[in-house]
């Protein structure tokens, strides 16, 4: 989420950081294949051998990111608003948070109004009560006429007290 | 304060009387064997008026461990929630080390069961079970053997074979496949050297006569079927791919004999019977100790061959 | 009676105006709940049979037939016009689909996978009735060895969407097949990459990551990006129908895409996706106008959406003839045919031709409803651009989680949700292609288990992996495949193709 896309140095900063992700994906992936247990049995080739491929290309991959980062080979980013990314990852967090204590529509409900606030609806006095109703129709739909089981909360209890 | 508004709200949509309805776990995703059971369950007890609506959940996950594990935890002496699990799990939970066993829930009764069968291709130079252990002692490697997932029946199923025909088990050349399916499509397509699964699975191709069924893990012969068991052949094997339903943890025995009654009512009712008929499971109904019993020699037996074979260590 | 004389009695049948009621039921409800995001034909197909069960045979037959096709089509409708297909047959539509409807040719593009998905499903079930115990003959020669040769193929042609990058397109791809090492090793029960969390031992699961990366992804990136009220997205411009040119492109697409749909379908490990990757990678090739690649080809929509239905259609082959379902959805609809009284074997065409001729002609009858439901609907869905994107989004975003949530209802797969979501923002944001990332979640576990499986089976000879004459020839054209373009470009043609390309955000 860097800001100011184009000075080099920021970009060179971006890309490294990535190289460097790849790395330690690539010993996260050694270090547990070190562990496993050699079942190859008849084939030879056992269940660590393929993460163990896999790790090493990717090593050669941060390698050759690190290079392109280097050489300022990376393309222009687009500029970026934080805020509103930042609503929306804060409304997933929310729902995935709230959703078994308080329901399904009060926490997509909640999702809802966040995500129309990064799209420039800020009333949340107007979204969330929205976003609830919504929720809760579509909750009324799939897990009472569809039987989907969708986690119910307060709100659903209330209303269809049987469940 | 508004926590405390959100707690009374749901303590009294809780306290509500009108809940006896189930609400049964199925550990897989939808189209697998224990969904199926969970939902023709959930037809047949509305059907015939046990329990007036029933809801399906779907947790999958690691043989069904995810969906076990998560049962227990949440619903400690809720007598309206049931999981339905089998035999799989019993390996499942032993291969995965998980830390709820099906001794932290109350198992209520087995619903349904398979045998498992020994087939090879029709065109095979195999001609029966004898056959097929000739060739494994001559050479274990050259015999592949395709089937379900690693630590499955299948598996299982072809590691006491080779024990008690004298073989090493961890010798064993076992290819794993997704499911019963995808390994049937290897041994009709001649990749493999004999196949095991569920008798079910093969019935039809035997029956076409694109498959030969060399041996059957039941106890006794199965009428209609035409194969020796494996008993019959000297190895000591008695193997039931079956499924159950479990309830809760915590239940009173009030409680746990209501459920029993309900399930037994299920179970003992034309509809049922019916659509075991239409979906060629066999009933092997049993509850109450004889299933308790049954249960813990089954996970005893399930250990030993698991570590013979190289997977519990 | 010939197999033409059950045919043309089961169409007879399906023809009865409550019949053609049931049928259009079928369709809408399927389409109505398939073209959610984040929900797949699969649980599309779980959640409305037991509508299906309150009819008599005949008419839970065409409405289930009606309720698969409808399933099926709907994933494409969002795909194209959002960019969140919510499962994996549909990512490759989006790839063109939705660059075309930002370009306010969203009409079109519906159209051509509408039509395309008819024709595609016409021949494919015409192929089904006639050829399918032919068909899965060929099918069953496939073992370990083939498999692995055509997930090769598959690796080396998908490369094409790969966008202009080599290294992030690699780089992408490899992400996914590291990810496609989590959870347990089927092969022998290990768990890998779990770190002890149980719900890792399962792996991860694609619709999850595709739902993921698209729908949150693109959410995030629409958000996130500085211009937001610049409006680049046009609703419709010229005409909303296929005009003579798109026809003109379309038709041969469709039927390649039919024609190698249908047999990866037909195989009992192929996959509805690998069809769709292969069917783009071919009219990329095949195209007079490599410079739209990327930027919203219409063949590059026209080919994987027939290679998606025909391979819907092949799915059945093994089903019916050998009672394999073959994916998730075949699971579901075997118990479907369970509850008509249909046990699908090798048996069931001459034990029971009524009711398989009765399938056969629902699936042709709903096929065609389908086309009647959605060729008028078109000019609504493109409407679906103009709503506000506040609601917009808002309505994706609650859809796709829905999905996600009715499938597994965990807080971990919610936050899966989110922490791919977000993954899928930074590879936007930084250039690397989306689609090479799920299709290495797909394809890496299957490659891995044929290729450990045709070892086993050979103790470990390796020459194995070419002893046979179809595995010889896969492996050769993914040589092929992958060395021309490298000679290419070494001669100084690559240049001109890899900016052609394009950029794929």
């Amino acid at each position: 989420m860097s800001q100011s896309p184009d000075t080099g140095g920021r970009r060179d900063l971006a890309a490294l950081i990535i190289a460097a992700f790849l790395a330690v994906v690539a010993g996260v992936m050694l270090w547990d294949s070190a562990r496993l247990a050699d079942l190859g049995g008849y084939s030879g080739v056992g269940p660590a051998t393929i993460p163990r491929v896999v790790a090493i290309c990717l090593l050669g991959l941060a390698g050759w990111t690190a290079v392109a980062a280097l050489r300022g080979d990376f393309p222009e980013r687009p500029a970026q608003n934080p805020a509103p990314v930042l609503w929306i990852v804060a409304g997933l967090a929310l729902q995935m948070l709230l959703l078994h204590f308080a329901g399904f529509s009060v926490a997509t409900g909640i999702l809802f109004a966040c995500t129309a606030r990064a799209f420039g609806k800020t009333n949340l006095a107007m979204t969330l009560p929205i976003g609830i109703v919504v929720s809760f129709l579509v909750w009324v739909v799939f897990s009472q006429l569809l039987m989907l089981h969708l986690p119910a909360g307060p709100l659903e209890h209330l209303i269809f007290a049987k469940g | 304060m508004k926590h405390l508004v959100l707690a009374s709200l749901f303590a009294g949509a809780m306290a509500l009387p009108a809940m006896a309805d189930y609400t049964i776990i199925a550990p897989a995703n939808p189209g697998g064997g224990w969904d199926q059971t969970a939902r023709t369950m959930q037809s047949v007890l509305q059907e015939e008026g046990i329990s007036k609506s029933v809801q399906v959940q779907n947790v999958p996950g690691a043989g069904g461990t995810i969906g076990l594990a998560q049962f227990a935890s949440q619903n400690k002496g809720n007598p309206d929630a049931l999981i339905v699990g089998g035999y799989v799990m019993v390996g499942a939970i032993l291969t995965n080390k998980a830390p709820v066993t099906l001794k932290d829930v109350t198992p209520i009764a087995r619903l349904t069961g398979e045998y498992e069968a020994v087939v090879v291709p029709a065109a095979s130079d195999i001609k029966d079970i004898k056959g097929l252990i000739d060739a494994l002692k001559a050479n274990p490697g050259a015999v592949s053997w395709a089937g379900g997932s690693a630590g499955g029946t299948d598996h299982i199923a072809v590691g006491m074979i080779a024990k008690a025909a004298d073989v090493d088990p961890t010798k064993i050349n076992y290819i794993a496949y997704s499911g019963g399916g995808e390994a049937l499509a290897a041994i009709l397509g001649n990749q493999v050297t004999a196949g095991v699964s569920s008798l079910g699975e093969f019935e039809a191709q035997v029956k076409a006569g694109t498959l030969r069924l060399l041996a059957v893990s039941a106890p006794e012969r199965i009428e209609g079927v035409d194969a020796p068991t494996l008993k019959e052949a000297g190895l000591n094997i008695n193997l039931q791919n079956w499924r159950m339903v479990a309830a809760a943890p915590g239940l009173s025995d009030e409680q746990k004999a209501k459920i029993t009654g309900d399930i037994e009512k299920m179970a003992k009712s034309e509809a049922w019977k019916k659509q075991l008929a239409d979906k060629g499971w066999m009933d092997t109904f049993l509850a109450g100790p004889a299933f308790d019993e049954q249960l813990a020699k089954d996970e005893a037996d399930t250990a030993v061959i698991l570590k013979d074979i190289g997977l519990v260590k | 009676m010939s197999a033409f004389d059950f045919l043309m009695q089961g169409l007879v049948t399906a023809a009865d105006p409550m019949m053609l009621l049931y049928a259009l039921i079928g369709v809408t409800l399927g389409t109505a709940v398939g073209v959610l995001p984040g929900i797949g034909p699969a649980l599309t197909v779980a959640l409305l049979l037991p509508v299906t069960y309150r009819l008599d045979a005949a008419g839970s037959l065409i409405m289930f037939a009606g309720i698969y096709y409808g399933g099926m089509y709907g994933g494409s409708t969002t795909s194209i016009l959002l960019n969140t297909p919510g499962e994996s047959a549909s990512i490759i539509t989006a790839l063109e689909g939705n660059k075309m409807a930002r370009k306010g040719r969203g009409g079109p593009a519906l159209a051509t996978a509408a039509i395309g998905s008819f024709v595609a499903g016409l021949i494919a079930t015409l192929l089904l009735a006639f050829l399918a115990p032919t068909i899965v003959k060929v099918a069953l020669v496939f073992g370990p060895r083939e498999y692995f040769a055509l997930m090769m193929l598959a690796f080396v042609t998908v490369s094409a969407a790969f966008g202009d990058s080599a290294l992030r397109g690699l780089t992408s791809l490899f992400l996914g097949l590291a990810l496609a090492c989590v959870g347990i090793d089927q092969l022998t029960g290990q768990a890998r990459l779990s770190f002890g969390q149980p719900e890792l031992l399962d792996g991860i699961e694609v619709t999850t990551m595709a739902v993921a990366m698209f729908a949150i992804g693109e959410a995030l990136a629409i958000a996130g990006a500085r211009n937001q009220h610049d409006d680049s997205v046009l609703a419709v411009k010229g005409s909303v129908w296929m005009n003579r040119q798109d026809w003109a492109r379309s038709w041969k697409p469709w039927l390649r895409g039919t024609l190698i749909g249908f047999p990866i379908g037909a195989m009992p490990a192929g996959g509805a996706e690998i069809g769709t990757f292969l069917s783009y990678a071919a009219e990329k090739k095949l195209t007079k106008h490599p410079e739209e690649f990327g930027n919203g080809a219409i063949e590059g929509v026209a080919g994987p959406e027939a290679a998606n239905n025909a391979s819907a259609a092949g799915t059945l082959v093994p089903l019916l003839t050998l009672g394999l379902p073959t994916s998730a959805t075949a699971a579901i609809m075997l118990a479907g045919f369970q509850q008509f009284g249909l046990q699908p074997g090798p048996l069931l065409f001459a034990t029971n031709p009524t009711l398989v001729w009765g399938l056969i002609a629902s699936l042709l009858i709903a096929n065609a409803m389908l086309l009647v439901l959605n060729l008028p609907l078109i000019g609504l869905w493109v409407k679906l651009l103009r709503v506000p994107k506040p609601w917009l989004y808002a309505g994706i975003l609650l859809f796709a989680t829905l999905g996600t949530i009715g499938a597994n209802p965990s807080t971990f797969e919610l936050g899966m949700l989110l922490g791919f979501g977000v993954l899928g923002y930074v590879m936007r944001l930084y250039g690397y292609p989306i689609a090479p990332i799920v299709v290495g979640l797909i394809l890496g576990p299957m490659a891995e288990q044929q290729l450990r499986r045709a070892l086993s089976i050979s103790q470990g000879d390796w020459t194995y992996l070419a002893s046979s004459p179809i595995a010889a020839t896969l492996l050769a054209l993914a040589a092929l495949a992958l060395i021309v373009p490298l000679i290419l470009r070494a001669r100084g043609k690559g240049e001109v193709l890899a900016q052609l390309a394009g950029d794929e955000d």
